[in-house]
């Protein structure tokens, strides 16, 4: 009953990771070594040509210490935001360096023990958590009057430790956060991403009303619970919890699911559709006002 | 039943979240009062360490600046350091310039890259990064009776030589302050290490500029961007 290799979602999802994780790996020995400095940075903020991206969360905190808004900024953010706005978290499960390392790390350990692969959440939390270190990074970061999560994100520190290496031959000691979250997995699956990470937890509420969901097809369903066990995030799909803001659509449990009872959809009570069919529907009022205008 | 006290408890929720945010602005904002660099946290900016050019005051630098990298990644001449957390704590990540180790050359590529406006592009003639200060007790040149040496490294390699170092009627170097950009290869090339009374002592070093001065240069170069 397994699906060929390139049908699965899950191999789609590993190959982006690992093409994204490239970039930020390489890029920094390319700038050093070559001066090809087409793209510049990681995921805190990353320059390609002309094309600026900023983190939402770092550029929310520069913004919230500094009382500042600077133009490229504001529109460095509003590709991921339009992004997580569509299709939730899908920054985390198909781009953050931390779950291309988790990943990897998490297939490096079922080398030597199949059952650890999948295994059970040693600790498990409620998922409302993850708010409250959203809001406590924030008001830390206001208290403090420096944006915290700037220099302790890590996704950012990942990107960070390997321009350092790349550039000065060291690796600093923050490198200690990286280890100590992908660390966590093993008590945990993904137990940072789901509990404590802020910028997450930024793009799940952006991504709160997001169109790109995981539906489940009750009548398709056998009730096997694979997909429950499967899930990275600790959600239960198999109760349909696969459409509130902790799912971040890496499709794994699409592709466990024996009997294809769940599935991607485009949510078609969305904003876009609606829009689209507001469109199509005055566009005949509409043209004759741009005819007479 | 279940449904109501569910939207209660969201509607606590918000409103403790906004509370929260709302005093947390208010507080920040009266902290931000005294957030003078000197006695909140000190800065690991001093002496020939400096901010890469272009950089808001040093008390705004911290708070803007996303430790993206960007700018260090794009210098061809790779003197944009960053700070860890061990030499630089809450500044960790931020960029630095050690002109003993690699002066900047005011190619003026990072300030377009930054995404933040904590460098801001300008004109390497308004670049203000620090300004160099001779030692005249160690310049071979201010001491020429002692070393009979007549050295205008200084003056050669200043970017802006004529106006921002000029040369006495005696050959000796000065600085004219207004106009000197802190880039640091004057600093960076002066040979006084090489005299065997100096002890390896350079004759030039780069001050950052006082917290004023800078902040007088730079909000307005802010504003206009
Ligand atoms: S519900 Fe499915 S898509 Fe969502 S996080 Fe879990 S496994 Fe991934
Ligand atoms: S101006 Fe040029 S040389 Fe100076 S720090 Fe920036 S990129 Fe480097
Ligand atoms: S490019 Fe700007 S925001 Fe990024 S590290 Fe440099 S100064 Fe900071
Ligand atoms: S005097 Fe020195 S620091 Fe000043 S602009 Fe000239 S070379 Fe640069
Ligand atoms: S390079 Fe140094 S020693 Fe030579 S004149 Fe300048 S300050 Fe004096």
């Amino acid at each position: 009953m397994k699906k060929s290799a390139w049908k699965r979602i899950t191999w789609w999802r590993y190959a982006f990771l690992a093409f994204c994780f490239l970039i930020i790996a390489v890029n920094p020995f390319l700038n050093y070594h070559w001066d090809i400095n087409f793209v510049q940075g990681w995921f805190q903020s990353i320059g390609i040509g002309n094309l600026w991206v900023v983190s939402p969360l770092e550029g929310l905190e520069s913004i919230l210490t500094a009382k500042f808004f600077y133009m490229p900024s504001l529109v460095g953010m509003v590709v991921p935001v339009v992004v997580a706005l569509l299709m939730g978290r899908v920054f985390c499960s198909w781009m953050c360096p931390i779950e291309f390392l988790s990943v990897v790390t998490d297939k490096f350990l079922g080398i030597f023990s199949k059952k650890l692969k999948y295994r059970k959440d040693l600790i498990s939390l409620p998922h409302k958590i993850l708010w409250f270190a959203l809001t406590t990074e924030l008001l830390l970061t206001m208290v403090i009057g420096y944006p915290m999560f700037v220099w302790w994100s890590p996704p950012g520190l990942v990107g960070r430790e390997i321009m350092f290496y790349a550039f000065y031959k060291v690796i600093t000691v923050e490198v200690w956060i990286v280890v100590v979250v992908l660390s966590l997995n093993l008590f945990t699956r993904r137990f940072f991403c789901r509990y404590f990470c802020p910028l997450g937890a930024l793009l799940a509420l952006i991504g709160k009303k997001r169109q790109l969901v995981i539906k489940y097809l009750p009548d398709k369903c056998i009730n096997c619970k694979v997909c429950d066990t499967r899930c990275p995030m600790g959600i239960k799909p198999s109760i349909g919890e696969s459409q509130t803001v902790y799912c971040w659509n890496c499709a794994e449990c699409v592709d466990a699911c024996p009997t294809k009872a769940l599935k991607f959809i485009w949510r078609d009570d969305g904003v876009i559709r609606l829009k689209l069919h507001n469109e199509l529907t005055t566009s005949s009022t509409a043209g004759k006002f741009s005819s007479t205008g | 039943m279940e449904k109501k006290e569910r939207t209660t408890n969201r509607r606590e929720f918000l409103k403790v979240t906004l509370g929260a945010f709302i005093g947390g602005t208010l507080f920040s904002c009266s902290l931000s009062d005294l957030k003078n660099p000197k006695t909140m946290v000190k800065t690991p900016i001093r002496t020939n360490i400096l901010r890469p050019p272009g950089a808001v005051p040093e008390e705004h630098f911290a708070q803007k600046c996303i430790r993206c990298g960007r700018c260090g990644e794009v210098c061809p001449y790779h003197c944009i350091k960053y700070f860890d957390v061990l030499s630089g704590g809450v500044f960790s990540g931020t960029p630095y310039i050690d002109v003993m180790e690699v002066p900047c050359y005011l190619c003026m590529k990072c300030v377009h890259v930054c995404p933040t406006g904590s460098l801001v592009p300008c004109a390497k003639e308004e670049v203000r990064m620090g300004v160099a200060v001779i030692n005249r007790q160690v310049c071979v040149t201010w001491q020429q009776n002692k070393t009979g040496l007549m050295c205008k490294t200084c003056f050669n390699v200043c970017p802006f030589s004529g106006i921002a170092i000029k040369i006495d009627h005696d050959f000796r170097p000065y600085i004219v302050e207004e106009n000197c950009t802190g880039c640091g290869i004057c600093a960076y090339s002066c040979i006084a290490d090489q005299y065997p009374d100096n002890n390896g002592q350079k004759a030039i070093r780069i001050e950052p500029i006082k917290w004023k001065k800078i902040k007088e240069i730079k909000l307005e170069d802010i504003k206009k961007s």
